[in-house]
């Protein structure tokens, strides 16, 4: 395939579940501690005097919903601008990849890209990140996130026609606008879903780590 | 929405860039700043498991080849549809699990996928913290020797030949001196060796169905899981109105059920969650949330139902279905009871007020469950006037105290709306492995051959129930039935495959009884609650390193098989069995009469798929003479539908589904078009808004009573208990209502242990901003959490998704009681919730009430991944 591919998310389907997350700890052998794909939570809501019931309380403007990410792959890779060694590569398919024998670990990429896609390898002082299992694609096989989605909130394919079936959304709250590195993302809103850069809530995953 | 560089009430947007790369970098963990051993956070202990050594390359993505895909056990008690994982297997050792991909995707026919638990399994069979060789307690001895320590105990490795020697003599002393009554048998993996030596003390109730299991086929809905009410997931799309009453199937039922009521929504359903929790189900699914307090919904249903009596009229606004309740009920009105009852005991009068001055308004239930009286009326209207709904309703309002009549208040909203046996039209549990797809199975696997085994005269029939069980071992007393209490003298706990100790409620009493007692057994795979507190371990092996396993649900059937040799010195429990009859004079082979591979035989010639043409059995496998001589096994060749070869490779098989294909399924059809000519099968052949039967069971247990109708009674520890004077509103020292959930880490206490799912999901206390900021709280505080019965440290979690004055925590974390304080530090649930006996004998674990207040050290409180895993103290480690 050389058409450039990307990520189709359907935000009203994403439940959270982290199988694509687990999935691809499992396909590129990560530890605990380092994660390709991450699933954020984001929403907001307060409550109120119900004013059927003053007795009771009510939500207002309760809202949520699920974000998958990973690498976006994207057209202007703000990674690959920073990388000072060249070691940052992409694909005629989009795939963007990190050459490990030139990345010299001095981080300015995981600086540079809006989504936090890069990660640090403490043992081997490189980066790395998502590769859209180049492998499989290679193989005519899906990535194991959208092959593993359980809601089939997450595909993979040629960015054309996914942004001809599901159309132009590259960005939801939290995320960056698309504007900054035109990422090969096309989303399908969330019922609830506000604009990015716009939006009213917090990213609410439970802290990793305590205060 | 405009630009605005602030929100409307002046708060600046948080998650700028800087924002979300800082969520970003938590999620991701690099910006911590590494995480090898040696690249510790300050303070921090060496990481678990799979990360790597300092200058040690990532072992990157394995290469995949010069080995096979081989079908892999799942077998979780998980809820979920059961999924299919595929183990890529080289020399003996897994590189890597996928999920099915047998087959294209389709809506109709989809892949059986794996949850994050699933993708997780190699954490489990691989574990750093398995179990590898037999233990013993070092200061164990005969009779107990130093009791006091389990728990605290240091632990020595022995030989099998030690260990089995050792049980067989601790459980000869002990049923020759004190008899078969003296053993309490809390799993069943043993359970033939304990019936061949005549048998042993067990334990019974109601788990994960709540009051569903005795309730449900008693008044003709079914418990929900061996006999399902709703239908299939095809008819589903059917419906108009999808309500989810107390379900969160996003985290409780894995797999495709979230897909299959997507479908339905697509179909154009609306969905109303009726919940505490605005959970992640209603996230996706939700039209409307209606938030409900634990344990109160039978309040709620009868609002419900009262604004369906006052405001039904049959001519100009009809909302109730007289005619499904005249012709498939009894109970609802006088002209319609069972031949003796009192004419006072009907449904309707009740819900009016005339049989106890009490009219149970709207506002009546609003009073108790939190719903104002102007949406109880809405709700009402709503679901009456739907034109095809589907009333679903899991399990959790059922796992409360005493709350054995809510069954039998659902089914009472379902027959006078008459959303029953019609397309579209279902009413009772969806939950379980039996979500969002009801209706007899159209394939599954054929019985394993093993003959019964051989009749030894019982010498205990000796039964206690889950609520009464540490006491009963403590006191030396249980409930025998209704009026009758015996004696009983425990001296030996036996774990064979379950997790007892920290799944049955009052677990520090629990922990209390296991130190009262001679001797403690666990078998299992790794160092879990029960293994923890006992005296002698032995280690067994996972399904994956056992021969076969077939499971399935509805609409496909997995053959699955070992992945990988038994790991260290693990064996299989009936191994263990085996040894131990030997050594108490029983014959080995009563244990196992059949071979491993007759009993896969056997199964596979067995199984059978339902044809569409005319609903009837075929066999599944075609088996030939060679397959027989390559299994070695005793058989006669038969035709089928798929080959051996197929089927063990592919590992499944699947029946293709589509609209109208004959195999679907709408529950009471038959008897809603003929009650006469296809009666269920209650005593009156109807459904039994008065049941008789159901009131003489729950006083013949012993605990405490119900009407044959569906009467509220306030249950213990819920809302009501919230005050010390709920009449005059006065909160009392525990005034929020904790429910516990199906959390996503686990399935139940299994998995706890897993490094990536302890990331993933840190064991999170959750509650609502108004209830933490009126106790100082933010997210991240680390908090103690006290019930009656225990208290817990957790770290927490605001989130308004929660209704105020409701707080939740997921069940199964192992327990870690710090000796000092007694405070549980993993958030073990069974700490908070209390043994009560009531009703049936089920457990109230959706009724506690609790107060939350921060935690002020003295030891910090790490969140759960960063914690080294549980290893018994004393043995080497990995």
């Amino acid at each position: 395939m050389t058409a450039p591919l990307g990520f189709h998310l359907d935000a009203s389907a994403c439940i959270g579940c982290r199988t694509c997350v687990t999935a691809c700890k499992s396909k590129n052998a990560l530890p605990a501690g380092r994660d390709y794909r991450r699933v954020v939570e984001y929403g907001d809501g307060s409550w109120i005097p119900d004013p059927e019931d003053p007795t009771l309380l009510a939500p207002s403007n309760l809202f949520a919903y699920c974000l998958s990410i990973a690498c976006m792959h994207c057209e202007d890779p703000a990674c690959m601008a920073a990388c000072p060694t060249e070691a940052i590569q992409q694909r005629p398919d989009g795939i963007v990849l990190i050459d490990s024998a030139r990345c010299a670990g001095c981080r300015y990429c995981e600086w540079a890209c809006p989504y936090g896609a890069l990660s640090f390898d403490p043992s081997t002082g490189r980066m790395t990140k998502c590769d859209l299992c180049a492998d499989l694609i290679d193989a005519g096989q899906e990535p194991w996130c959208a092959a593993s989605c359980v809601t089939r909130a997450l595909e993979v394919g040629p960015m054309d026609e996914l942004r001809a079936r599901h159309g132009e959304l590259d960005a939801l709250a939290p995320l960056p606008s698309g504007d900054q590195t035109r990422p090969r993302l096309v989303i399908t809103p969330h019922r609830d879903a506000q604009p990015a850069g716009r939006g009213s809530g917090d990213a609410s995953n439970p802290e990793r780590d305590l205060r | 929405m405009a630009d605005h560089p602030e929100r409307d009430d002046g708060r600046p947007f948080r998650l700028d860039r800087r924002g979300f790369l800082k969520w970003s970098a938590v999620a991701g963990g690099s910006a911590l700043g590494g995480l090898g051993k040696g690249l510790t956070l300050p303070g921090g202990p060496p990481l678990p498991w799979d990360i790597q050594e300092p200058g040690e390359p990532a072992p990157g993505p394995p290469l995949l080849e010069g080995g096979e895909w081989i079908p892999a056990p799942c077998w979780h008690n998980c809820g979920g549809q059961r999924c299919l994982l595929l183990a890529y297997v080289v020399d003996g050792e897994v590189l890597a699990v996928k999920t099915d991909d047998t087959h294209p995707d389709t809506a109709h026919t989809p892949q059986m996928r794996a949850c994050a638990r699933g993708r997780a399994q190699q954490g489990q069979v691989f574990a750093p913290d398995r179990l590898r060789y037999p233990m013993k307690r070092r200061n164990w001895a005969p009779g107990g020797g130093r009791r006091e320590l389990r728990g605290e105990d240091e632990w020595e490795r022995i030989s099998w030949d030690e260990a089995l020697d050792l049980t067989a003599a601790e459980l000869e002393r002990i049923l020759a001196r004190h008899g078969n009554e003296a053993v309490l048998e809390l799993g069943s993996t043993l359970r033939r060796l304990f019936r061949g030596l005549g048998g042993a003390v067990t334990n019974w109730g109601s788990t994960s169905w709540g009051t569903w299991l005795d309730t449900g086929p008693r008044i003709g809905l079914g418990d929900g899981l061996s006999r399902t009410s709703h239908n299939d997931r095809l008819d589903l799309q059917n419906a108009d109105l999808i309500v989810l009453w107390g379900g969160n199937p996003a985290w409780t039922a894995q797999g495709n059920a979230m897909y299959y009521y997507l479908q339905a929504k697509r179909a154009g359903a609306e969905f109303l969650f009726i919940d505490p929790y605005y959970n992640d189900s209603a996230m996706v699914l939700a039209d409307e949330w209606v938030p409900v307090r634990p344990g109160t919904d039978h309040a709620l249903a009868l609002g419900m139902a009262y604004t369906l009596l006052d405001e039904d009229d049959p001519a100009t606004n009809p909302l109730i279905d007289w005619d499904f309740l005249n012709r498939c009920t009894v109970g609802f009105d006088p002209e319609h009871l069972p031949p003796g009852a009192d004419p006072r005991d009907n449904v309707r009068d009740y819900v009016l007020g005339r049989r106890d001055g009490t009219p149970k308004t709207p506002e009546w239930a609003a009073r108790i469950s939190g719903v104002s009286a102007p949406r109880i009326r809405r709700l009402a209207r709503r679901m009456a006037r739907a034109r095809r709904a589907a009333l679903l309703t899991a399990w959790a309002p059922a796992r409360t105290h005493n709350t054995d009549s809510w069954p039998q208040m659902f089914l009472t909203l379902g027959c006078m709306t008459g959303h029953i046996g019609e397309p579209g039209r279902m009413t009772g549990v969806s939950c379980w492995e039996r979500t969002a797809d009801g209706g007899p199975f159209l394939i599954g696997a054929g019985r394993s051959g093993e003959p019964p085994a051989p009749r030894v005269p019982r010498k205990t029939s000796a039964r206690i129930n889950n609520s009464e069980l540490w006491e009963a071992v403590l006191e030396g007393e249980y409930t025998a039935r209704e009026g009758e209490r015996r004696e009983v003298d425990i001296r030996a706990i036996i774990h064979d495959g379950a997790s007892a100790l920290n799944q049955v409620s009052g677990l520090l009493k629990g922990i209390e009884a296991h130190r009262a007692v001679d001797f403690v057994l666990t078998l299992n795979f790794v160092y879990n609650t029960n293994a923890r507190y006992s005296d002698v371990v032995l280690p067994v092996t996972t399904q994956w390193e056992r021969h076969s396993y077939f499971k399935g649900n509805r609409d496909h059937l997995i053959w699955a098989r070992k992945v990988v040799e038994p790991q260290y010195e693990t064996r299989d429990d009936i191994w263990i069995a085996q040894e131990l009859a030997r050594r108490l004079g029983m014959d080995p082979t009563d244990i196992r009469p059949l071979s491993p591979e007759q009993e896969e035989f056997n199964r596979l010639a067995g199984a059978w798929v339902v044809s569409p043409d005319d609903r009837e059995r075929e066999n599944l496998v075609r088996i030939t003479s060679d397959d027989i001589r390559e299994m070695g096994v005793q058989g006669e060749p038969q035709e089928g539908r798929i080959s051996v070869e197929e089927f063990r490779r592919k590992g499944i098989h699947v029946v293709p589904r589509r609209p109208d294909d004959g195999l679907g399924h709408v529950a009471f059809a038959d008897f809603r078009r003929d009650p006469e000519g296809h009666p269920l099968s209650t005593p009156s052949g109807r459904f039994e808004l008065h049941c008789q039967d159901i009131a003489d069971h729950v006083r013949s247990v012993g605990f405490t009573r119900i009407d044959p109708i569906p009467v509220y009674r306030p249950p213990a520890e819920g809302y009501e208990e919230t005050f010390e004077d709920f009449q005059e509103g006065i909160k009392g020292p525990h005034p929020l209502q904790l429910i516990t959930l199906h959390y996503r880490r686990r399935t139940h206490s299994v998995f706890d242990n897993v490094a990536w799912l302890r990331e993933a999901f840190p064991q999170e206390f959750i509650m609502n901003p108004v209830d933490a900021e009126a106790r100082g709280l933010a997210t991240g505080d680390a908090v103690l959490v006290e019930s009656r019965h225990g208290t817990v440290l957790r770290p927490l979690f605001v989130t308004p998704r929660i209704m105020p004055g409701v707080v939740a925590l997921g069940e199964g974390a192992w327990a870690d009681i710090d000796p000092r304080t007694g405070v549980d530090r993993a958030g073990a649930t069974n700490v908070l919730n209390g043994d009560r006996p009531t009703g049936q004998g089920h457990q109230g674990w959706n009724t506690c009430v609790v107060e939350v207040r921060p935690y002020r050290g003295p030891e910090p409180l790490k969140a759960d991944w960063r914690q080294p895993p549980r290893t018994p103290k004393g043995v080497a480690g990995p």
